[in-house]
């Protein structure tokens, strides 16, 4: 019995096939935080006189927060002056096409299977490659602006469309939210902007690849995406990052917003570092706020995330269901293994008539990592036939691993209808032998069992990135003793 | 707006520390007795008065609750019919009537239970070095602020031992009757300690009323079920309406012993049940049912705890809550299973039924597993009547209220008449199901 619980730890284990450092001079601020510091950010970014203001404001409120401790993760205190706010590559003039792009990061894309130039022809998606930081590659920009969708690094939207930051920045995520979105307010550098105008549905799927590169720089990325009436658009994220032995701190906002009748679908593979599998040392700190409001009527926001990586994930990514009929949608695989550890689920706040929200989330928990579900269902008295469904199921692979679920239900009228239900289970040796004995190899079983537990989540990804995040948790479950 | 919460929280332990002073020099407990009122009272300085941040009181608001000036009662009479009027069928020469939380002879009659059972006083029993133990154990390790106020003022509370290999076929009754202060509220602190031997059985019912208002009633019941033993737990909170009702049950079980739990709640102003269980040995099972039928604006709030802390145990959970007008609801509860606690079977429903729109359902059932080869559920619901049903019913002929009123009170009946004890069950069909009535 102990050696196969074995082979499917083992199937679990391995090691990060992402670990180079590319190395570019970078454009490096010395390391802490003051108000110095948050105003040189703003002066180096050539940004708006209420951006500094959004800032200070957020730095100010910083000052007075506490770290949250809630959360059912365990990590060493993170010394805020000992991580640099500002990092850049050089290269910062704008580039008409590809070729001048410094060739080194170019190659780093093509290990991580971005081929930029491959995908711009044939997988039809514009890439806002965020290289540590700044973007240095936009693709696919010109078609989008014909048909009016501005998509473009949120410093440069700073300067072009100065209004429709100011007017939408912050409203979801306010300057003050919680310790990690106060931080990131406050000295962010870059990140995407995404504003799709009334009656369009954008041509293309848009995709940003984010990745960490200089030690020790801390990356605060910030997104805002505008979805205007009767408009759609998918947005795909992802992520991978180099190995270091110092802890990386990466603490993102997330802002959608949909007005009547539009609808952002937001689909994330993620899959960073996670440390040293034997001792969980080096891996990334995940903390990020994620949050969609569905502004208008009959709007909706769905999230699709895939979380394989990072050492400790800090990420609930939740809708505001003010509009009437609006819909929030929630879809999650997390799979956690050596020392990692999540905590991760959603908030769905009811707040207009006949809102619905579902939630299926996945976790997956192997090794020593520990995996929490935590999620909020909140119906106000306002939100009269408010339906939630919610369903987690944990997925535990070998004796010490954990899984926890830590679902809040809080509702206050009496047309709505909430249904909850959470399952615990593991891979049977039934199952494993019944493979087995059909002439599949245990890894292929493994990998085949996991697939179809996660299958509901999957199937709401795009095409591409389904296939990548098959093709990810395969990844994970290499090595397995066949 | 912490100062403020710092402030008045601070007003309320310095209130309890007070009481505590009064209460030391008035009853003079026995040495024994004090060292354990004192170490309680420790833990309830450290525990301090909960505020709605905390997680355990996420949503209770004992705000009211904290500002009452508490005082403790003294003398307490009570009429022979009330006690008579509330004791169960079957159970005339087998309760045990406790006035304000202490035990009156002449008002008990434990003569059906034979010598098989041991009813004596909990100061008697702690002489006992086992008994001592694990009432310092649990005092040190209190983690609700609650129970410790209760070890902090108890005075002799009650015992309860059956023999090896006894089944006691009598159903043993306990009676709370609370009289409540005329001159303001008046805090009571029942203690029961229930040990079953090995092989042995028992079904105890547990019931809270209230004479008069006015009271905030604060009981702790420690139970320790041996090899092979069965308890059988029914606790019926039917309180007086503006009560304050806070009960601790903690349960410890051995090798293959059963815990039969079902708690019938009433309502009243604010009515808190802290049930913890311990599987600590292979093929304990535990079981807890519950069901509350609340209107205007009564509260009840459920928090659980069942620690799976070897292998092959089972828990079931499951409880029905009916909301109408302003009335609240809660459930928060935990199954933790610890590490190696292989085979582990475990499942949780809350179904809540909500009436009104003023009305307020919240819950949070929580997982925490630590072994891999477990089978571990959970499903929560918040709903209101199936309108196919009430459809259904009309189609026969019957009129909506009617309808209503018939699926309404099966909600409720699903969880009553799994209640092993028939006195209670007709008991409930009175007054729980007649709030359910039409009109």
């Amino acid at each position: 019995m102990e050696s196969k619980d074995n082979s499917v730890s083992e199937a679990l284990d391995n090691e990060y096939k992402y670990g180079f450092v590319t190395d570019v001079e970078s454009d490096t601020f010395a390391k802490g935080l003051n108000e110095e510091v948050v105003r040189a950010i703003s002066k180096k970014k050539k940004e708006p006189e209420f951006m500094l203001n959004f800032r200070l404001k957020a730095y100010e409120k910083w000052l007075t927060m506490k770290e949250p401790v809630w959360p059912n993760v365990q990590y060493p205190p993170i010394d805020f002056q000992n991580i640099s706010y500002y990092s850049e590559p050089k290269q910062k003039k704008k580039l008409d096409s590809l070729d001048e792009v410094d060739p080194e990061i170019l190659n780093t894309f093509e290990k991580l299977g971005i081929p930029l130039e491959e995908q711009k022809k044939l997988a039809n998606v514009a890439v806002d490659a965020v290289f540590d930081s700044v973007s240095v590659a936009t693709t696919h920009k010109k078609k989008l602006m014909e048909v009016g969708i501005i998509f473009c690094p949120i410093s440069e939207a700073l300067n072009d469309y100065p209004e429709l930051i100011e007017e939408y920045l912050g409203t979801v995520v306010p300057v003050g939210d919680n310790f990690y979105a106060a931080l990131n307010s406050a000295v962010f550098t870059d990140g995407s902007f995404v504003y799709i105008p009334p009656d369009t549905i954008s041509p293309m799927e848009i995709s940003t690849y984010f990745r960490i590169n200089t030690e020790e720089t801390g990356q605060f990325e910030r997104t805002l995406i505008i979805c205007a009436e009767n408009s759609y658009v998918s947005y795909l994220e992802g992520c991978t990052a180099p190995q270091f032995d110092t802890n990386q701190l990466h603490a993102a906002v997330v802002e959608l917003v949909t007005l009547d009748n539009a609808e952002i679908k937001y689909s994330t593979v993620q899959n960073w570092y996670a440390g040293d599998p034997e001792t969980g040392k080096g891996g990334i700190y995940n903390f990020v706020t994620k949050r969609g409001k569905c502004q208008g009527e009959k709007s909706k926001i769905s999230w699709t995330q895939v979380e394989t990586g990072s050492a400790i994930t800090w990420k609930y990514p939740s809708c505001i269901l003010q509009g009437d009929g609006s819909v929030g949608e929630f879809y999650s695989v997390a799979l956690t293994n050596g020392h990692m550890q999540a905590d991760t689920g959603t908030k769905m706040m009811h707040i207009g008539k006949n809102t619905r929200s579902s939630i299926i989330s996945k976790g997956i928990s192997a090794d020593h990592s520990s995996n929490s579900y935590r999620g909020l269902v909140r119906v106000g008295k306002s939100a009269t036939n408010a339906r939630n469904y919610t369903q987690c199921d944990s997925m535990l692979v070998g004796d010490q691993s954990s899984a926890h679920t830590f679902p809040y239900i809080e509702t206050g009228n009496s047309s709505l209808q909430i249904e909850h239900e959470a399952s615990t289970s593991k891979i049977s040796e039934e199952q494993l032998f019944y493979f087995e004995q059909r002439g599949i190899s245990r890894e292929n079983a493994i990998a085949t069992i996991i697939n179809g537990f996660c299958k509901d989540v999957f199937k709401q990804l795009p095409m591409e990135f389904a296939v990548e995040a098959q093709k990810l948790l395969t990844l994970k479950l290499e090595n397995s003793v066949g | 707006m912490s100062s403020t919460i710092a402030e008045s929280s601070n007003g309320a332990e310095s209130a309890v520390l007070d009481l505590h002073k009064k209460f030391i020099e008035t009853n003079q407990p026995s040495p024994d007795f004090l060292a354990l009122n004192r170490k309680a009272l420790g833990q309830f300085a450290k525990l301090k008065f909960p505020h709605r941040k905390h997680e355990m009181y996420t949503f209770v608001n004992t705000k009211g609750l904290a500002s009452a000036p508490f005082s403790l009662k003294k003398e307490s009479s009570i009429q022979r019919e009330f006690v008579e009027q509330h004791v169960y069928a079957g159970c005339e020469r087998s309760h045990l009537t406790l006035v304000d939380g202490v035990l009156r002879p002449e008002l008990s009659d434990a003569t059906a239970l034979g010598t098989a059972v041991m009813v004596g006083s909990l100061a008697e029993a702690i002489k006992d070095k086992s008994v001592k133990s694990l009432l310092q154990e649990s005092i040190e390790s209190e983690n609700d602020v609650f129970a410790s106020i209760n070890s902090a003022f108890m005075t002799q509370g009650i015992m309860i031992r059956v023999g090896r290999d006894n089944q006691i076929e009598a159903p043993l009754q306990i009676l709370n009757v609370s009289t409540g202060g005329e001159s303001g509220p008046v805090m009571t602190v029942p203690r029961v300690y229930v040990h079953l031997e090995p092989l042995s059985e028992l079904k105890l019912i547990v019931k809270y009323v209230g004479e008069g208002d006015n009271y905030f009633v604060n009981s702790v019941q420690d139970m320790v079920v041996e090899e092979n033993a069965t308890l059988t737990h029914i606790q019926v909170q039917a309180d007086s309406i503006d009560a304050w009702h806070f009960s601790k049950n903690r349960v410890r079980l051995k090798r293959d012993s059963r815990y039969l739990g079902y708690q019938a709640t009433n309502g009243a102003r604010l009515v808190r049940h802290h049930n913890e269980g311990w599987l600590s040995e292979p093929g304990a099972e535990l079981v807890l049912n519950g069901v509350s039928v609340l209107v205007d604006d009564e509260q009840s709030h459920q928090f659980i705890r069942v620690h799976h802390e070897v292998e092959n145990c089972t828990s079931h959970q499951c409880f029905k809550n009916i909301i109408n007008h302003r009335a609240r609801a809660s459930f928060d509860g935990t199954v933790v299973v610890n590490k190696g606690a292989q085979l582990t079977s475990s499942d949780q429903l809350i179904n809540n039924l909500m009436l009104s729109d003023e009305g307020h359902a919240d819950c949070k059932p929580n997982l925490m597993i630590f072994a891999d080869d477990v089978k571990c559920a959970h499903g929560a619901t918040v709903g209101q009547l199936d309108e196919g049903q009430l459809f259904y019913l009309r189609t026969r002929g019957l009129s909506e209220d009617v309808a209503k009123e018939i699926l309404t009170q099966s909600f409720a009946r699903s969880i009553i008449q799994e209640i092993p004890f028939a006195p209670v069950v007709e008991e409930l069909n009175q007054t729980l199901l007649k709030k359910l009535e039409a009109n």
